[in-house]
């Protein structure tokens, strides 16, 4: 390939790029699921109290990683005295350290066997695939009448050893086994 | 230079302004999260942020407000993949470059189960795989993919993923009719017998009238009527086990016309032919998925599909599949390792009208077993992940291949991420291009001894071998806010071993012609040699070889901004350059040609999603296609020169619009205009099989979806 036709092609992939990045990051925001979701799972951490007394507070992200652009800004932040961060992971020795822990709904086929990697570690597991409190999950987001609702599955959340705030149990739309 | 710099100076300039994802929902309490309407256009998340791949994601919700009724419709708005309707079920759909109505270098799979035909190679689209309605997903990854998905996934992939039952619970019946004859239904039932137990049954027709001939001599003869059952049981048996059944039939009557039936006396005329089509496939199939102890999560996967393809006057074939697929999943540590073993069997009984078309071997079986590794390694958290894969492939007829790939994902921030990609992949040859012997051309030359019809004879190889690609891919995602999203991939492959043709011989079948007659194979074409004129005709024999290399080069761009919280937009541009490399031999020259001329250079979508009201939706679709030219395959006019002559395809730019009426939850009706801005427009131009061009013209259509 000679010069010139290195240099044209590279011409339209900066044309392309610019294109890109030249769309405005400005306009009016703008409130989308994903970002409600976002939202969600940030303050899930503030009704659930976790054992132990740590300066930080992991919010961890499984494999096909959808909410990280929208949990960016949330990076830092305090939540109880405690410093939020946002990890993405793929196996079970990544899940140290995590208190909460997101499976995408497009990752509902690996759902069993990331629930076995959590199984009775103190992390609150939420997803929103709509069978997640059913396949043994703690939490479940669901879209329903134009609303995120969400589920809870209180024996997830015993086995898990966390304690939710009764104003979560009040707020979820339904709540299934017993709390403890 | 002074341009490439005010580009860079270009960059730097926007690059401060890369801001995080939107601003957060700032300290909303839970109470007022779960009262939060959700008026957002989009349902499912459309990110697949975390593959070092140029991947595009497609929603049922995007399916039912294309207005589209068919797959390869519905395929028109990911950037790269290139859709041109042939006649009312006929489409021609390939990624990146080297379009045909038989395009080798795209992999499809339903659920997992190739549907890329053994015979033909390619797909046969005008089969309806599965209906619209059952589809959750599809997603799309262009470029070479032949680790994962096996030797075929050349320049992209396309996974179909359908509904899981348990979502497919109650009744369902759609109907949609309108103009130019259309009238589909689909039909769905569906329960859960237990927690863990649900199926679904469900049903779709469709039903087109014929098209108009692009030539304005009438009507074609593609009258569509296809037809698919589909079948999907699911258990959940706990501890990480569940197991699917599918069951799928489905069939397509279709007919054709071709302008081919060659009568050489007393001089050379072409008649119609309308030969009639039926395809048909049935398939069952049955996953299973455990979970080990030690954490592996295995899936096993078999399939028997019975299938069949007749072309009256043209071919027969009828065919048993067999596949067999484990694949394996283990995530420790830094690493998520993938495996898989795969044998898939193909037998076949053909029958074809010689000397029209001939095939070597009435029967064959082929085979293939494949083995791959696959392993993710986060060589720093959050930050840097490197890909790499390997796959071999024993097979009955292309020996054994090799696929590979390596990758790195670089995210330097949540909001970007960059990758680089290498791989290579095969392309099998089909069994129609080892073993098939036709006719595929008529052109008339003009010499000394006036006007002679010049017939292409095209003769089998049983040893045309794989075709190769390899090359490097550089992508960028960004999300801008929580509002726009975009990406933008560059690739540049190399293809070698590419099919083509050179010429092996000639003759003819008149003694004016001297030494060039061939008493023996003219006899074989049923033509009078008988002295002193026998029948004035050439031929000119060409067999398939593994001759044609070259590069392709593209830039993809897609976009995504959701402007209002009712209001969505989506683009999609593809540039595409094929550059075929100059050979001695000048059949592999003119091949060369007909390649790089045969698809447009460019090729978008944009669409806007817009809910007007929580019931009321307004979606336009503007989508547009460079022009490009095609080898005329019958060219009746005397030339002179023995180089091909091409047809010319315009480009076209043309509008979709859909306004739905939700009455209630269950109930919404759907107006739909399709191919509005011009009174005809022409996509193809057949290759192969010389179908006489159909016009694609608007359709009106009125749609009811009823849930119960």
């Amino acid at each position: 390939m000679s010069f010139g036709k290195i240099n044209r092609l590279a011409r339209r992939i900066a044309l392309a790029t610019a294109l890109v990045l030249a769309i405005p990051t400005s306009f009016g925001e703008v409130t989308t699921e994903a970002q409600l979701k976002a939202a969600y799972l940030v303050n899930f951490l503030k009704y659930v109290e976790f054992p132990g007394t740590r300066s930080t507070i992991n919010l961890c992200l499984f494999g096909r990683d959808s909410l990280g652009p929208y949990l960016a800004s949330y990076e830092g932040r305090q939540i109880g005295g405690r410093e939020l961060h946002i990890r993405k992971v793929s196996s079970p020795e990544q899940l140290v350290d995590c208190q909460e822990l997101f499976i995408p709904d497009t990752e509902e086929a690996r759902v069993a066997a990331v629930l076995r990697w959590v199984d009775k570690q103190a992390i609150l597991t939420v997803s929103d695939s709509e069978t997640f409190t059913r396949d043994g999950g703690a939490i479940a987001l669901i879209r329903i009448d134009g609303r995120l609702q969400f589920e809870i599955n209180a024996e997830a959340l015993n086995r898990a050893n966390l304690k939710a705030s009764s104003q979560m149990l009040r707020l979820a739309r339904q709540v299934t086994g017993a709390v403890r | 230079m002074k341009r490439a710099s005010l580009w860079i100076a270009l960059l730097a300039a926007f690059s401060p302004g890369l801001h995080a994802a939107g601003e957060s929902l700032d300290d909303i309490s839970l109470e007022d999260l779960v009262k939060t309407d959700i008026t957002s256009v989009s349902r499912k998340s459309q990110s697949l942020a975390d593959v070092p791949a140029a991947a595009f994601v497609i929603s049922a919700d995007d399916i039912r407000r294309s207005g589209a009724q068919s797959l390869p419709d519905v395929l028109r708005m990911a950037p790269g993949i290139e859709v041109a309707q042939i006649d009312n079920g006929r489409y021609a759909v390939t990624a990146r470059g080297f379009n045909g109505r038989f395009a080798t270098k795209l992999q499809v799979l339903i659920d997992g189960r190739s549907i890329y035909h053994p015979l033909f190679a390619g797909v046969i689209w005008e089969l309806d795989p599965i209906p619209l309605d059952d589809i959750e997903r599809i997603e799309i990854i262009r470029g070479a993919g032949g680790v994962m998905w096996g030797a075929n996934a050349v320049n992209g992939v396309i996974n179909i993923i359908s509904k899981h039952t348990r979502n497919q619970t109650g009744g369902a019946i759609n109907v949609t009719g309108g103009s130019k004859g259309t009238g589909d239904l689909y039909a769905r039932i569906g329960q859960a017998t237990s927690d863990s137990t649900s199926w679904k049954l469900s049903a779709q027709g469709r039903h087109i009238e014929p098209s108009k001939l692009a030539d304005q001599s009438g009507e074609s003869a593609d009258r569509l009527n296809s037809a698919v059952i589909d079948f999907r049981l699911d258990h959940d048996i706990g501890g990480g086990r569940d197991m699917s059944i599918w069951a799928n039939a489905s069939r397509s009557k279709l007919n054709d016309a071709w302008n081919t039936q060659p009568n050489f006396v007393p001089t050379l005329t072409l008649s119609k032919l309308t030969p009639q089509q039926d395809a048909h496939s049935e398939s069952l199939v049955g996953r299973y998925r455990w979970l080990s102890d030690s954490g592996i999560e295995s899936s096993l996967q078999a399939s028997f599909t019975r299938s069949g393809v007749s072309i009256t006057e043209f071919l027969a074939e009828s065919r048993n599949t067999v596949d067999l697929d484990y694949q394996g999943r283990y995530a420790i540590g830094r690493h998520d390792i993938l495996w898989g073993l795969s044998y898939r069997s193909s037998s076949d009984e053909i029958t074809t009208n010689e000397p029209y078309i001939a095939i070597a071997g009435r029967s064959y079986t082929q085979s293939n077993t494949g083995i791959f590794v696959h392993d993710d390694w986060t060589l720093i958290p959050e930050r840097l992940k490197f890909g790499a894969g390997i796959r071999a492939d024993q097979t009955s007829a292309n020996g054994t291949n090799y696929s590979a790939n390596a990758s790195l994902l670089w995210t330097p921030s949540r909001t970007d991420s960059v990758w680089l990609k290498y791989a290579q992949a095969p392309r099998t040859s089909a069994r129609a291009e080892r073993d098939v012997s036709i006719l595929t051309g008529v052109a008339i030359r003009t010499s000394a001894l006036g006007n002679t019809p010049v017939i292409s004879y095209s003769q089998a190889n049983s040893n045309l071998g794989p075709e190769k690609a390899q090359g490097v891919e550089l992508g960028y995602r960004k999300q801008l806010s929580s509002a726009v999203s975009a990406d933008v991939s560059a690739y540049r492959y190399r293809y070698t071993n590419l099919r083509s043709g050179t010429q092996t011989g000639m003759f003819g079948c008149s003694p004016m012609f001297g030494a060039l007659l061939d008493t023996a194979k003219c006899g074989y074409f049923g033509l009078d040699t008988t002295p002193p004129f026998g029948t004035p005709v050439l031929f000119v024999e060409t067999q398939t070889i593994n001759g044609l290399a070259g590069w392709s080069d593209g830039v993809e761009l897609s976009a995504d901004w959701m402007v209002t919280p009712n209001w969505r937009l989506q683009l999609s541009y593809s540039w595409n350059h094929l550059k075929m490399d100059s050979s001695s031999n000048p059949s592999i020259n003119t091949h060369a040609e007909i390649t790089e001329r045969s698809g447009p250079h460019q090729y978008g979508s944009f669409r806007s999603q817009w809910n007007i009201t929580p019931n009321q939706q307004f979606d336009l679709w503007l989508r547009s296609s460079g022009g490009f030219d095609r080898q005329k395959l019958i060219d009746l006019v005397p030339n002179t020169s023995t180089a091909p002559t091409f047809s010319h395809v315009p480009g076209y730019v043309t509008l979709d619009l859909r306004y739905g009426y939700r009455v209630n939850k269950d109930l919404e009706f759907a107006l739909i205009g399709r191919n509005l801005i011009n009174t005809k427009h022409l996509e193809y131009i057949s290759d192969f099989i010389p179908s006489a061009a159909t016009s694609i013209t608007p359709t009106w259509l009125l749609s009811t979806r009823w849930n119960f």
